[in-house]
């Protein structure tokens, strides 16, 4: 039986209107759990993008000259591949390096437009076996006079100090906003009880001449999914005002050398937003959903 | 049209509202079920549109096996069932045009249907002068009338009428039952669960009297007791 459009959309408004004040309630709830879950994702997406070449137990970078000829490039390789002190490297050429760059700095095209691939130097990106800091250090510095080796960098305490702290600190927020969600939850859930409180004598009607379930329901499901996209929406629109301020806070690429581009790019914004919209529709959803299930029997 | 088989139903509290209560209505028939309060006459009208079920026997309504169907059938069955009570359960925000079409429209009828279906059946129950009023701006005669022409509007094959007058003066009462008696007329099976001797007395249809859940009475044109 098909569901008329009009009708749905008069129910659905009138049930917000009706308990404007624990609707906004429910709303704030999940804009400001939805804040917090979308700031931590940018945190943390900020952090990985800065530290992204000392990712996955990489402590040192071999960077060639952008001028290294192949048997130098090759005889690095052989190198670090017999050393019984390496557990892996991974080698990135000039055209690697140049698509790292244009990611990282996908929000600066004049960056990216100001630098060519033979512009960057090659690279080998080195996973020791002892991560301790001397043996890290005197395992980097055999490779420091190679012919053809420009520079080696090492990381450094701060790199781990940053990732650590990004991810206890994320870790914090997710817990905190996983709790709000929840209490978004019920708020919306309590909402839409209200909502069909104050409709008993119409839903006592619809199922007396044959109404079916769903007809019933979906206006108040409805009700919690708009409650939930509202509040993620508001939570979207708070990320988008504070992205300037966030990034103006965070330490600039020139500060902290080891690391580039404390940025978050316009891609991963989106898919965070997108997130946002999905979690909370899905908390609008179920709330509502528990509500209509537990206390719309027939 | 309705048949029950053997039909037990006792309430949690432990109150027995129908035992073993075997019973065969045809097509077009006009019951009346009388008793005193408490007896089990209002168990017997909902467990035939599946307000509430049996936990032993059988009912059967238009040739199936209500036990047997499923939650999300059941708004099917209930199309085919018009239902009016003692305080009316119409809805006070909505007109008398309004709360017959409302009946209609949320099961997804048409609104040509709309339009057409509910002038003429406030006109049947002549109240189409009053389409545009609320509920309390009718008399109570006038307000079971529109909740008759709720039931009906989507001409169902069983019409349940639970005291339908136990709120009406006997004047009043009279043309409610003159009504209901024209919706029997058209074939439709009404069953009608009253405290009120004189109508059953007056109508002379088949009676069924009810005791603390037992039928003890199941008579052809009969008599209130």
């Amino acid at each position: 039986m098909p569901i008329k459009a009009d009708y749905v959309v008069r129910e659905t408004t009138s049930n917000l209107g009706r308990n404007i004040s624990i609707t906004l309630a429910s709303v704030l709830t999940v804009f400001v759990s939805l804040l917090l879950v979308g700031s931590s994702l940018m945190l943390r997406t900020a952090v990985s993008n800065a530290t992204q070449r000392w990712q996955g137990g990489i402590e040192f970078v071999v960077y060639m000259n952008t001028n290294a000829s192949q048997d130098q490039i090759d005889a690095v390789a052989q190198a670090l591949s017999e050393s019984p002190e390496v557990e892996g490297y991974t080698f990135f050429d000039q055209q690697a390096s140049y698509d790292e760059f244009k990611r990282l700095f996908a929000d600066s095209p004049e960056m990216v437009d100001s630098v060519q691939p033979e512009d960057l130097p090659p690279s080998y990106r080195v996973k020791p076996v002892n991560k301790s800091a001397d043996s890290v250090k005197s395992l980097a510095d055999t490779f420091r006079d190679r012919a053809g080796v420009k520079d080696v960098i090492l990381a450094s305490k701060t790199i781990q100090l940053i990732q650590d702290m990004s991810q206890s600190l994320t870790l914090i927020i997710v817990v905190v906003a996983l709790g709000l969600l929840f209490v978004a939850g019920l708020l919306i859930l309590n909402t839409i009880r209200m909502a069909m409180f104050a409709r008993r004598r119409e839903i006592e009607v619809m199922k007396l001449v044959g109404a079916t379930n769903w007809f019933i329901r979906v206006p108040f499901m409805l009700e919690g999914l708009v409650q939930g996209l509202l509040g993620s929406i508001a939570a979207i629109i708070g990320l988008v005002a504070i992205r300037p301020l966030f990034e103006g806070w965070l330490p600039k690429a020139s500060e902290i050398p080891l690391v580039s581009g404390f940025t978050v790019s316009t891609g991963s914004l989106i898919g965070i937003y997108l997130l946002l919209l999905v979690v909370g529709a899905l908390v609008g959803t179920i709330g509502a959903g528990v509500a209509v299930t537990r206390f719309l029997d027939v | 049209m309705i048949t029950l088989e053997n039909v037990t139903k006792t309430y949690k509290n432990g109150t027995v509202a129908l035992r073993d209560a075997s019973v065969e209505i045809a097509k077009g028939e006009f019951v009346f079920l009388v008793g005193t309060s408490g007896s089990g006459k209002s168990t017997f009208i909902r467990l035939l549109n599946k307000e509430e079920t049996p936990e032993q026997g059988h009912i059967y309504v238009a040739g199936k096996d209500i036990g047997q169907l499923s939650s999300w059938k059941v708004p099917f069955l209930r199309r085919n069932i018009g239902c009016i009570f003692q305080d009316f359960k119409l809805l006070p925000s909505k007109t008398v045009f309004e709360n017959v079409a409302f009946a209609l429209e949320v099961i997804g009828r048409p609104r040509s249907v709309v339009q057409t279906q509910v002038p003429a059946i406030l006109d049947l129950v002549g109240l189409g002068h009053k389409a545009a009023n609320f509920p309390d701006e009718l008399s109570g005669g006038e307000q079971q009338r529109v909740s008759v022409a709720r039931a009906f509007v989507n001409r169902p094959l069983i019409l349940l009428a639970d005291e339908p007058t136990g709120n009406l003066d006997p004047a009043t009462s009279v043309g409610i039952m003159r009504l209901l008696d024209r919706i029997n007329k058209t074939g439709t099976t009404v069953v009608m669960a009253t405290h009120d001797r004189g109508i059953v007395d007056t109508m002379r249809r088949r009676v069924i009297e009810i005791d603390r859940g037992n039928i003890v009475r199941d008579q052809a044109r009969g008599v209130y007791e």
